[in-house]
């Protein structure tokens, strides 16, 4: 047999280039309507009074008188309407559907709704906290006092997901069952919210998915808002709707990625850390929404890849009048490791130590304690790693190298991991993914609520299956999610899918396998926990995750003396992800993750001026080109999970997290001071020379 | 319901400018995205359109003694292939937009569009490039630098259309665009600079400095040229610091989405100084 590393052809491939794959856009039933979406005007205030104009025959208002069941949009925290009755709390907040057979009159008639406000001021500022968390290890703040106290801040700003199809779903009544096809990551999660808001049985409600091109974490929660809404008109209109979000309207109204502020203190003893305390604030936006588990994520990654031994550390989700923010590749991690790495490295340099020397002092060994005092019980193969890393980049040359002043050339390097799945007992309580296979004569069909949104599932889960089984890949069957057919195998999020539900079917295929005479049958299976992971979500207490996968990136960068302009030059990248299932797959998610991270970290740009989004579209949105990527060369590592498919662990959001101290590095010896907040933009770049 | 015209020669077309109250639209990449609608539904024009993208009268280039003459609707991508425009035009070509755009934008529509930030302009105006402007019953020839006027302000009449873009023939010892955008492709320029010089027996015989996106337009002074004309490099470069002092005024951007003033300006400035430290 060979080995299932062996990278295949996409399954998908041919009918995504043909142009025969249907995404949402493409379905049109006859006689179908569009929804245009009536939104706040203003920022933060109350809605006093609202004015339609005439509608023509066939147009419908749909607002929150029509909601059968509960106004409220069942994401992780529930405080989010699905359509304002009265307060607004951010600029755009939906609040009606304006529903009928003909864009232009539909684009007129919205233009002709009149609302009167009773206008309140906004807050911007981080200072209304609604999340609150603090967790101790060792000593906790006990251990600063009489001590030397090191302490830095440090900044992330917004990343839009910028997937190339907008949000959007069409939806249609069978019979009595609202039933929609999205472009969503998260099946149940849609279904679930729907049935809520229509108070209806779950019978009654049904979620298909369409081929979705691209999601990035933006389409976890935010569908379920649209969902809802949806499925409110299709109630009350009964005909088939159309709900497609243009590109501007998708940038200024859709979840992105949290802004940060970190506030790290390191107690020094004999000139080693000898305590970490954390003050991490993150922006949720108008509503809270699963901002909270953001906040824990990045919490419990507050140490980097390193042991610390005690630590004291808070966060807050602060809510402000602005879009709401929500699940991006990363997840509290991107913001996190960013300022964990600069700080261990500006730490160093406060110290007069190398800080190679530094970190690997502290790097994470099998064995250490995690921030939340879990163990690290996989092997950790950063050591060996870190060395081909500095071997293949001649790191160590180049780093003396550039140090000249006018060299204008910097060489940088992050260490990081992932934890992988959901936090602590996550799968256990809340998800409990359960998945089936279908065998019929020689045929199996797997049946997951798992989205293939470019990231590959539907190749590797069907030549997971195939492999172990030994029969062709065309003998597998695997059709996109639709609620009526398939067991809720959980959220396509979280770096989850391969290892959690991957590892589920491999058992599931196991059976299949044993009992592969008979003809026709049916196997189920439901996670269980390993029996270690133990996690009290309170306390921050016990193992955050079943495992981890680690990374390390070097990247070189050149920095124009009198434009500021960055130039990567070239990247280096290590990842342990256990085993890779299909190599091209993980190389694709691999350097994808990377252009994502280090566009994060020095080019991306976004910002909101009292509340509205200044890059609202893909003009002054800049993501980067081919042109601005450089060559990138890729190495895993094989490093089994016990409980994942062949040991494959998480892969998605690993490449994400190390981009941007990376290149953020980089960029430091290049221009030869110490930057605090990314993006690295060319303007922060002049204001750090000029200011010396 | 706007009306689209779709005249089949260069006369029918200049009929229609006459009779009609008519927007040109040549590549339409300008065009298009600021009318832009909800997919689907028909494209917002607010006037009655004339599309002049299939005159091939209009997609000609040549070249006398004197000049290289430009048809308007001819395409980027063909302007970058032809063996006669200038060098300096195809290497500010190469910088805008993509290969995808670059099929189908024109020059003439870049002029026509008068964006602080087209890029084609700044280079020629370097070149003291001049149009053709045509009407049913006259034929004109008019300085770019006289035809913009200010953001998007230009001087054409509605029965007018640029029918060519007309370059000196120039000889530099060198020329150069650099365009300073936020990514390496597909981006529209924060600033730009042009710069061009001649040399003869070690003394500056020609000198132009252009900017982009610093101000309503671009920014070219001939007096401060003139004032250079006769020095030697190395006095030039002895008085780098007075010549950015010169063009320190004319330098007024803006705060936007995309950049601040602070950062155009210092760079602007830079480009100059680099431009200068770079003579040979
Ligand atoms: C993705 C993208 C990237 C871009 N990148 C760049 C870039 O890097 N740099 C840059 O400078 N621009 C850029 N642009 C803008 C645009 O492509 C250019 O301005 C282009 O040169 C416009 O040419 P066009 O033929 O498409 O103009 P159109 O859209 O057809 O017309 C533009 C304007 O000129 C007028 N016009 C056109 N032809 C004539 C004529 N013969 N006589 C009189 N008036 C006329 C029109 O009425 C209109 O007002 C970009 C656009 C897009 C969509």
């Amino acid at each position: 047999m060979k080995d299932i590393s062996t990278s295949i052809n996409k399954v998908d491939n041919e009918e995504k280039i043909s142009g025969q794959a249907k995404y949402v856009a493409d379905i049109k039933p006859e006689g179908m309507l569009y929804a245009f979406t009536v939104r706040a005007k203003i920022v933060k205030g109350k809605i006093l009074n609202i004015e339609y104009p005439l509608l023509p025959e066939g147009y419908f208002v749909v607002d929150y008188r029509d909601i059968p069941g509960q106004n409220i949009v069942k994401v992780i925290f529930n405080d989010m309407p699905v359509f304002t009755e009265k307060e607004i709390t951010y600029l755009y907040e939906p609040i009606a559907l304006l529903v009928g057979p003909d864009k232009n009159v539909l684009s007129k008639l919205i233009e002709g709704v009149h609302i009167v406000y009773q206008e309140e001021e906004p807050l911007f500022d981080w200072i209304d906290s609604v999340v609150h968390y603090h967790f101790d290890k060792g000593e906790g703040k006990r251990a600063f006092s009489g001590k030397k106290i090191i302490e830095f801040n440090y900044e992330t700003s917004y990343q839009e997901q910028a997937y190339i199809e907008p949000q959007g779903f069409i939806g249609y009544m069978d019979g009595e069952k609202t039933t929609l096809i999205g472009s969503i990551q998260c099946p149940y999660y849609v279904k679930k919210a729907v049935v809520q808001a229509l108070g209806e049985s779950e019978d009654n409600v049904r979620i298909i998915q369409a081929t979705v091109g691209g999601a990035f974490g933006g389409k976890e929660e935010f569908p379920s808002l649209i969902g809802c809404q949806l499925a409110v008109a299709l109630k009350k209109i009964r005909k088939p709707i159309q709900l497609i979000y243009e590109r501007e309207e998708d940038m200024l109204v859709t979840t992105k990625r949290h802004p940060s502020r970190v506030h790290f203190k390191a107690a020094i003893k004999d000139n080693k850390i000898h305590a970490l305390s954390a003050d991490v604030g993150i922006d949720g936006g108008a509503n809270i929404g699963l901002s909270g588990v953001v906040l824990s994520r990045a919490l419990i990654a507050c140490t980097g890849a390193y042991t610390i031994e005690n630590l004291d550390i808070s966060g807050d989700v602060f809510r402000t009048n602005t879009v709401p923010n929500g699940a991006f590749r990363g997840f509290g991690a991107p913001q996190m490791f960013f300022a964990i790495e600069m700080f261990i490295e500006h730490l160093a340099l406060e110290l007069g130590v190398d800080p190679l020397v530094f970190k690997k002092d502290i790097l994470v060994k099998q064995g250490d304690y995690t921030s939340t005092m879990g163990i690290f019980r996989d092997p950790v193969l950063m050591p060996e790693m870190i060395c081909k890393a500095m071997e293949v980049s001649n790191y160590q040359e180049k780093r003396i190298n550039y140090d000249a002043l006018d060299s204008y050339k910097g060489i940088g390097m992050s260490w990081f991991f992932h934890g992988c799945g959901f936090t602590g007992s996550g799968e256990k309580n809340i998800i409990k993914a359960k998945v089936r296979l279908k065998k019929e004569f020689d045929k199996v069909e797997i049946l997951i609520a798992a989205v293939d949104m470019g990231q590959g599932v539907k190749t590797s889960f069907r030549k997971l299956v195939a492999n172990i089984l030994d029969i062709d890949i065309e003998q597998v069957i695997f059709n996109n999610p639709d609620t009526d057919a398939v067991p809720d195998s959980g959220p396509t999020v979280a770096s989850r899918t391969m290892m959690i539900v991957g590892g589920l079917v491999a058992r599931a295929t196991e059976e299949v396998k044993k009992r592969w005479a008979e003809e026709k049958f049916i196997v189920e299976k439901e996670y269980e926990q390993p029996s270690y992971i133990k996690y009290d979500e309170e306390k921050f207490k016990g193992d955050a995750y079943p495992a981890y996968s680690w990374g390390v990136n070097v990247v070189e960068v050149e920095v124009d003396k009198f434009t500021y302009q960055v130039k990567i030059n070239k990247s280096w990248s290590f990842y342990d992800i256990g085993k890779a299932i299909d190599e091209r797959i993980v190389i694709g998610q691999a350097d994808g993750g990377l252009a994502q991270g280090l566009a994060y970290g020095y080019l991306e740009v976004m910002n909101h001026k009292q509340g509205q989004i200044m890059q609202k579209n893909m003009t002054d949105y800049i993501i980067p080109t081919a042109m601005d990527m450089c060559p990138m060369e890729t190495y895993l590592y094989e490093n089994p999970y016990a409980y994942g498919p062949y040991g494959a662990k998480g892969v998605g959001e690993l490449s994400l997290i190390g981009g941007a101290p990376a290149v953020a590095k980089a960029i430091e010896q290049a221009i030869k001071r110490r930057v605090f907040k990314i993006p690295v933009t060319p303007e922060y770049i002049m204001e750090l020379i000029k200011n010396g | 319901m706007v009306e689209a015209y779709l005249p089949k020669d260069l006369d029918e077309c200049l009929k229609i400018l006459n009779e009609k109250k008519v927007k040109i639209i040549a590549g339409g990449t300008d065009m298009l995205i600021q009318n832009r609608s909800h997919t689907g539904m028909s494209i917002g024009y607010r006037n009655d359109v004339l599309y002049i993208n299939n005159l091939n009268e209009l997609k000609n280039i040549y070249e006398d003694d004197a000049f290289v003459y430009i048809g308007a609707a001819l395409s980027l991508e063909k302007i970058m292939e032809s063996d006669i425009a200038p060098k300096l035009l195809k290497e500010t070509i190469l910088e805008m937009a993509s290969p995808a755009i670059r099929h189908t934008a024109t020059l003439a529509g870049n002029i026509g569009n008068a964006s602080p930030a087209g890029d084609s302009l700044v280079s020629l105006y370097l070149m003291d490039a001049e149009l053709e402007i045509r009407s049913i019953n006259n034929t004109r020839r008019v300085f770019l630098k006289d035809f913009i006027k200010g953001v998007r302000k230009i001087t054409l009449e509605s029965d007018e259309l640029i029918t060519k873009v007309i370059i000196p023939k120039l000889m530099f010892e060198k020329a150069y665009f650099k365009k300073v955008g936020p990514r390496l492709s597909d981006a529209i320029s924060k600033l730009s600079f042009a710069g061009a010089y001649q040399i003869y027996n070690n003394k500056i015989t020609d000198i132009r400095i252009a900017f982009g996106a610093v101000n309503v337009t671009v920014v070219r002074d001939r007096l401060l040229e003139k004032k250079m004309i006769g020095k030697t490099i190395e006095e030039l470069k002895g008085m780098i610091d007075l010549l950015t002092s010169w063009y320190d005024p004319l330098i007024v951007p803006i705060d936007d989405q995309r950049s601040n003033k602070v950062y155009r300006k210092e760079v602007a400035i830079n480009l100059l100084r680099e431009f200068i430290e770079n003579l040979i």
